[in-house]
């Protein structure tokens, strides 16, 4: 007899838990790491993040925005040019008809207001965030690479091989699982916390200082000002896409 | 007379035995006395939710925090997947532990580090 009240007598401490738990927090939320970024920060409507090129700040033998992508975001090198994956690359621009100097530019995904790769993307895994920002989710990619065919700036790449995380590699990016595509995020784990892309950053620490980002909806930065003064260009503006990487002097 | 009462007993007894059942499904896996898994106690305190509640719904807890960070741009950094490990050690003595237990193999961690930073 004892022995069954005892237990009745758990099993009613144990529902009046349970009835004070779900939802309820009794106890408050760990604190934030020491770092001066908030606890929580979110992508802004209002905002449209956007970078311009100063192509004759651009050398052609300078490749350190390549170089601190790879870093930042450890994008693998396979040793196999056809499966390499590439979030930024160098290109070079020959004008035979005009005769002009051979130009040196940094290429990568131009975050278009109208992307034709989240259009065809059957999953909904490219999507378009708030603040311009076109990403992927990889949760939801199945690697069916329509996206990459439809892409006209050769941006995306298909991981084929899954990866280990490099020495001393950025714990903030995850490692690759085969089967997804991947592209430049403008460096959106960076951008959440403050911070400029790590090419633009590198651009201007170690390159030419070619590279400027920021938000082209805000009058106030310098890059909308520059885009609205300056006569800039972008990549197939024919396409129609409204690519939100301009350039300046090609 | 006698009779009528040992059935209202066996009843009572009866719903007891459901109601404890009942309740077990709530308890900590410990608690109902099972050979089940001993995970790595958390280094530090309090888990982003409560531990009981987390224990049931922690898969849906980490998809919507997912749905809400990648899509949406909310990011909350004490309650990010990275920080899981800051109390929850060892994934090895803890998360695998007891999904090879529960036979569910999450494939988060093809892609997911899962490192200790103290
Ligand atoms: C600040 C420390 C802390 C963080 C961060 C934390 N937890 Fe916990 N967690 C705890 C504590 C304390 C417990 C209670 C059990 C214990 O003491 O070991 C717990 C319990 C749990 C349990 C139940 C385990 C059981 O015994 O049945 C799960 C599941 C869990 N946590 C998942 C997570 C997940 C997923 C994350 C990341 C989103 C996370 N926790 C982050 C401290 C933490
Ligand atoms: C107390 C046991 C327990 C612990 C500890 C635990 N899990 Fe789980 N986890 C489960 C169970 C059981 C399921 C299956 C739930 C279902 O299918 O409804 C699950 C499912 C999941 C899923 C969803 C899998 C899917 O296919 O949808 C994820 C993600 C997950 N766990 C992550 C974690 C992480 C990360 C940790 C460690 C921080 C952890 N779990 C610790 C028991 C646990
Ligand atoms: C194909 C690789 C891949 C797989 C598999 C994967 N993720 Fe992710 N996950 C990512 C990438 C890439 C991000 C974006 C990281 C960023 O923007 O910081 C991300 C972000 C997240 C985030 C938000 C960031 C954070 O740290 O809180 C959560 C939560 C998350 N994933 C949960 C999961 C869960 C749960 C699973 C398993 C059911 C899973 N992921 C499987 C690649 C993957």
């Amino acid at each position: 007899m004892m022995d069954r009240r005892a237990v009745l007598g758990l099993g009613g401490a144990v529902a009046v838990g349970t009835l004070l738990a779900p939802g309820i927090r009794l106890l408050a939320a760990p604190q934030p790491s020491s770092s001066s970024v908030p606890n929580k920060t979110e992508a802004l409507a209002t905002q449209r993040w956007a970078m311009l090129i100063d192509v004759n700040k651009c050398s052609a033998d300078c490749s350190s925005c390549i170089a601190a992508c790879r870093e930042e975001n450890h994008v693998p090198m396979f040793g196999d040019a056809d499966r390499d994956i590439h979030w930024i690359r160098k290109v070079e621009l020959r004008d035979r008809e005009r005769r002009k100097p051979t130009l040196s530019l940094p290429a990568l995904c131009n975050h278009c207001e109208h992307p034709p790769c989240v259009h065809v993307c059957p999953t909904g895994a490219s999507f378009i965030r708030k603040d311009g920002l076109v990403l992927i989710d990889e949760h939801r990619c199945i690697g069916c690479r329509y996206c990459i065919i439809a892409c006209p700036y050769k941006s995306r790449s298909l991981v084929y091989f899954s990866t280990q995380m490099p020495i001393g590699g950025n714990p903030k990016i995850p490692i690759r699982a085969k089967g997804v595509v991947e592209k430049c995020t403008f460096c959106v784990h960076r951008i959440d916390e403050g911070l400029q892309p790590a090419c633009v950053e590198a651009c201007s620490r170690s390159g030419g200082g070619a590279m400027l980002f920021g938000d082209l909806n805000d009058p106030k930065t310098e890059i909308s000002q520059r885009v609205k003064m300056l006569r800039t260009e972008v990549m197939r503006e024919d396409l129609g896409l409204k690519p939100h990487v301009h350039y300046q002097g090609l | 007379m006698m009779r009528l009462r040992e059935v209202a007993l066996y009843r009572i007894i009866l719903m007891a035995v459901v109601g404890v059942l009942c309740l077990m499904d709530n308890m900590p896996v410990w608690a109902m006395g099972a050979a089940v898994p001993q995970l790595q106690p958390a280094q530090d305190k309090p888990c982003v939710r409560d531990p009981a509640w987390m224990r049931r719904n922690h898969p849906e807890f980490l998809r919507q925090k997912r749905d809400l960070t990648v899509r949406e741009g909310v990011r909350v950094r004490n309650e990010s997947l990275a920080r899981c490990a800051t109390c929850h050690q060892d994934r090895a003595q803890f998360c695998d532990r007891c999904h090879q237990y529960a036979g569910v193999d999450p494939n988060c961690f093809t892609c997911h580090n899962y490192v200790h930073t103290p």
